[in-house]
């Protein structure tokens, strides 16, 4: 074959061309634009927020499409076409340095955003994401409203119920730390009031659970519990002060719920997902024992003892 | 004809202002890596400085290596070998020399655009759309000064590796202005899911029809030269050729295996992912037989050593490149930093190397003296070397661990205590390759201008 300048332009925009055709325009011109049963337009101020997003690059950290093997945040629905017929661009992403987002709307209430904005460190102490305090509170306002758009419908139905206990919550703290407490043990169901942390106390159980403390709960409850962690000042009602549950009752099995399940409508993130069973009870019992002052660690009804311990 | 008198016939300005670029590029492109790697180990270490914060900080990483240092370094190659092959001079020097000032000027109007968050939010076409026009006029001028060279030429047969170049800079202006949307000005996307198809065919296309196809078209160059040995095979230069163009331009969709678009796309990238064995061997059969027995004159030429090294990765590169496209495999290599040891393995390692050895070819036959230090140079391969190899085994260590444990239901963040070594190791690891770069500018400037080296 005799390769000419005609021969190697012609021939290779040719190929191009017609490949283009069918890898690009093909799809392209086939493409279904039905919007997904979840898809709601979104409104002014959430198109800010996504544009505050494109500028500043949170596709690099952050996708926006569950698989169907994907177990963390967001896997309850795995993303069809459906739900990105309004993006231009897409956000697709191609690197989980952060979370998916794509089902974030309503994960948590607002002023949990804003703390995490200001420096994701606050509420998540082992956070890589970049501070994004420079933006100012109006970006920030707008970029919050974008993400707790993300997953529609749904996410609207999430925000919903945060919303409302939002209200209960603040109304509850407003009322004093006895009607509070009162409250926040009221939604835990009855049966694990009665439940004691099953487990000794032991040194390296609660070596353990102090490494989760700071790992996960430093930042809102503070280093000694008091509720006064760096998220604190944007955070309302603000992290729980562990000392005033001194006898009020609070059984392990309380702590385990509330810790396991978060509290919606407050900051407090639920943590079933990021911790096992064994880090709850130990997180627990640490809270109990350094910061309420009183464990009922291994006090009946305990059942039969667990195989491994001492 | 020696080197000193050639570099009198030829003014060879062109190809001095690029190979200048490159390596200017090279340390600025290293240099935002190492702040993007620095957030990564600290993020509160610069923290609330808009304009180079990660977000932005990366997509500048990524244009200035791809547009500043690799392509400018494999122009300033071709700007060499162009006229040279052709028996001819280059059809205009002063055009020349203006193309690579105005990619200069565009190169930094991307970066000043993204830093100042006019990105346009698509990776690997971030850079806005004023941008973008000066992209296509960037590329326009090389086209029209390489095809008036192949018009003026004295030589009818062109050589491999005039295909190669000719294709690359001609298909790309055309992919650009396709995969930037260029025709919409506002967003520089489509809507949905057809967005993320084209962006990943043109994303593709960067390194299948620029970096690539400019690299082999250097490799085709020096090696033979380097070691006086005709090429293996002309057969096997067209067949990688044809392949190569056909066979890269079919494979973007393989970005996107686990996202909602048309199933007969998948699979077409699929197959034509793991069909890339073929331009890859073929192009590899052919140089590795060109230099068979004569890695010896590889060695003492360090320009040829580099270009050969750049063969090596892309071996390697190729070979991890089409098990990722396979669905199983990427259920644990997708969205972590496997991804990321592969890009470092294709784009630095095989098409950055591939350009640094050009420039180490070219910088003694344009000046008309030897380099100012082939030490310096040396010790820039070294640490690209260990820098790069380096990369790639941390940071699969790293995709293995995120990958691994997400497929098995843990959370995302607490892997992040996990990989916080790592990162750390990166960080170290890059801090070489800037090393060199810097080191490379360096001996660039003094070759260029500074050399008081006797011509040779
Ligand atoms: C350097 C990578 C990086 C960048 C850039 C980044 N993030 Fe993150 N992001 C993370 C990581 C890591 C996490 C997980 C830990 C955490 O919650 O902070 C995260 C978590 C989040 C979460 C919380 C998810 C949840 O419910 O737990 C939100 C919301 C978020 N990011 C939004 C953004 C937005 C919006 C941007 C752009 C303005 C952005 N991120 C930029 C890395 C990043
Ligand atoms: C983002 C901030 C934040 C983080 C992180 C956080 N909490 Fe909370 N926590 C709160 C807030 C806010 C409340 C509820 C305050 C209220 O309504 O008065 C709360 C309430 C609680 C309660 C409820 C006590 C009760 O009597 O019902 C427990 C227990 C608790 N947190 C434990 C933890 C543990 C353990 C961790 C770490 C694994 C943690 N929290 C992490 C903010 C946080
Ligand atoms: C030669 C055959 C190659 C094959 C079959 C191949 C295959 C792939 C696949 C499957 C991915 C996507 C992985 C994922 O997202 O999970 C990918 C990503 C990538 N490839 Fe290759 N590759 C090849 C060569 C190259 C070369 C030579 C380069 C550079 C010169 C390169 C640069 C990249 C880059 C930069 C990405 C990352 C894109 C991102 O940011 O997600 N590849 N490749």
């Amino acid at each position: 074959m005799r390769m000419t300048p005609a021969v190697i332009l012609f021939g290779v925009l040719a190929l191009l061309g017609s490949i283009a055709l069918v890898m690009v325009y093909w799809p392209y011109a086939q493409q279904d634009t039905t919007p997904s049963e979840i898809f709601r337009a979104r409104n002014a101020e959430e198109a800010a927020g996504r544009h505050i997003y494109l500028q500043n690059g949170c596709v690099y950290c952050h996708s926006q499409a569950i698989r169907p093997f994907d177990w963390d945040l967001g896997s309850e629905r795995i993303a069809q076409a459906g739900d990105y017929v309004a993006d231009e661009p897409i956000q697709l992403g191609s690197q989980r340095t952060g979370v998916d987002l794509s089902q974030e709307g309503g994960e948590h209430p607002d002023d949990w955003h804003h703390a995490h904005f200001i420096n994701p460190r606050y509420t998540r102490p082992s956070s890589v994401m970049p501070p994004f305090e420079w933006l100012g509170t109006e970006r920030i306002r707008a970029l919050t409203r974008y993400v707790q758009s993300l997953g529609f419908l749904q996410a609207d139905r999430r925000m919903e119920r945060q919303d409302y206990w939002k209200q209960e919550s603040i109304t509850a703290y407003e009322a004093g730390p006895d009607a509070n407490v009162r409250w926040l043990v009221e939604h835990v169901p009855e049966g694990w009031h009665r439940v004691p942390n099953p487990y000794p106390t032991t040194a390296a159980g609660l070596q353990r659970g102090q490494r989760i403390y700071q790992y996960f709960c430093i930042g809102c409850h503070g280093p000694v519990g008091d509720g006064m962690g760096p998220a604190q000042p944007w955070i309302y009602p603000p992290p729980l002060n562990f000392t005033i549950l001194k006898g009020r009752a609070i059984s392990g099995g309380i702590l385990y719920h509330q810790i396991m399940n978060g509290i919606t409508g407050t900051a407090m993130p639920y943590f079933k997902r990021d911790l096992e069973s064994q880090k709850i009870w130990e997180v627990g019992d640490y809270v109990a024992y350094y910061f309420i002052n009183q464990s009922d660690a291994n006090q009946e009804p305990k059942g039969i003892d667990a195989a491994w311990e001492p | 004809m020696s080197t000193a008198e050639d570099s009198i016939s030829h003014g060879n300005q062109t190809a001095k202002a690029f190979t200048l670029t490159s390596a200017l590029w090279f340390a600025f492109a290293t240099t935002f890596g190492m702040i993007a790697a620095g957030y990564l180990v600290a993020p509160d270490f610069m923290a609330n400085i808009e304009y180079i914060q990660f977000g932005r900080m990366r997509p500048m990483h990524v244009n200035a290596v791809l547009f500043g240092f690799v392509t400018p370094g494999l122009l300033a190659a071709a700007f060499y070998y162009l006229p040279r092959l052709m028996k001819t001079r280059l059809y205009s020097e002063k055009l020349g020399v203006f193309s690579a000032v105005f990619w200069n000027l565009t190169v930094a109007a991307g970066m000043v655009g993204v830093s100042m968050g006019y990105s346009q939010g698509r990776e690997y076409a971030e850079l806005p759309w004023v941008v973008d026009i000066l992209v296509v006029i960037s590329f326009s001028l090389v086209i029209a000064n390489f095809l008036l060279t192949i018009r003026r030429r004295t030589e009818p047969i062109l050589y491999v590796s005039i295909w190669y170049a000719a294709a690359a800079v001609v298909l790309t202006a055309c992919t650009y202005c396709l995969g930037n949307v260029i025709w919409k000005p506002d967003t520089g996307a489509l809507a949905g899911i057809p967005d993320a198809i084209l962006l990943w065919f043109y994303g593709h296309n960067v390194f299948g029809l620029l970096l690539s196809p400019m690299a082999l078209g250097v490799a085709y160059y020096v090696l033979p030269i380097a070691t006086r040995s005709p090429l293996y095979s002309h057969t096997l230069s067209l067949l990688g050729f044809w392949s190569l163009i056909v066979v890269y331009t079919h494979i973007g969709t393989h970005h996107l295996l686990q996202v909602p678009v048309p199933t007969w796309l998948k699979t077409i990238s699929i197959v034509d992912s793991v069909a890339m064995v073929i331009p890859v061997m073929v192009f590899l059969i052919n140089i590795w037989y060109t230099v068979k027995g004569k890695l010896g004159d590889v060695h003492a030429d360090i320009g040829a050593k580099f270009v050969f090294t750049g063969t090596i990765y892309y071996f390697f590169v190729n070979i991890q490149g089409s098990m990722m496209a396979l669905p199983d495999v990427q259920r644990i290599t997708h969205y972590n930093n496997w991804v990321v040891a592969h890009a470092h393995i294709g784009v630095l390692g095989f098409a950055g190397v591939t350009a640094l050895g050009g420039l180490y070819f070219i910088l003694p036959r344009i000046t008309g003296k030897p380099l100012h230090s082939t030490f310096l140079a040396d010790l820039q391969y070294w640490l690209v070397l260990i820098g790069i190899t380096g990369f790639g085994i941390v940071l699969t260590i790293v995709g293995l661990i995120q990958g691994q444990a997400w497929y098995n239901g843990e959370t995302l963040y607490r892997t992040l205590p996990e990989i916080q070594p790592y990162y750390i190791t990166r960080l170290s690891l890059g801090i070489l390759i800037m090393t060199g770069a810097y080191i490379g500018l360096y001996n660039v400037i003094r070759s260029l201008y500074f050399n008081r080296g006797a011509t040779s």
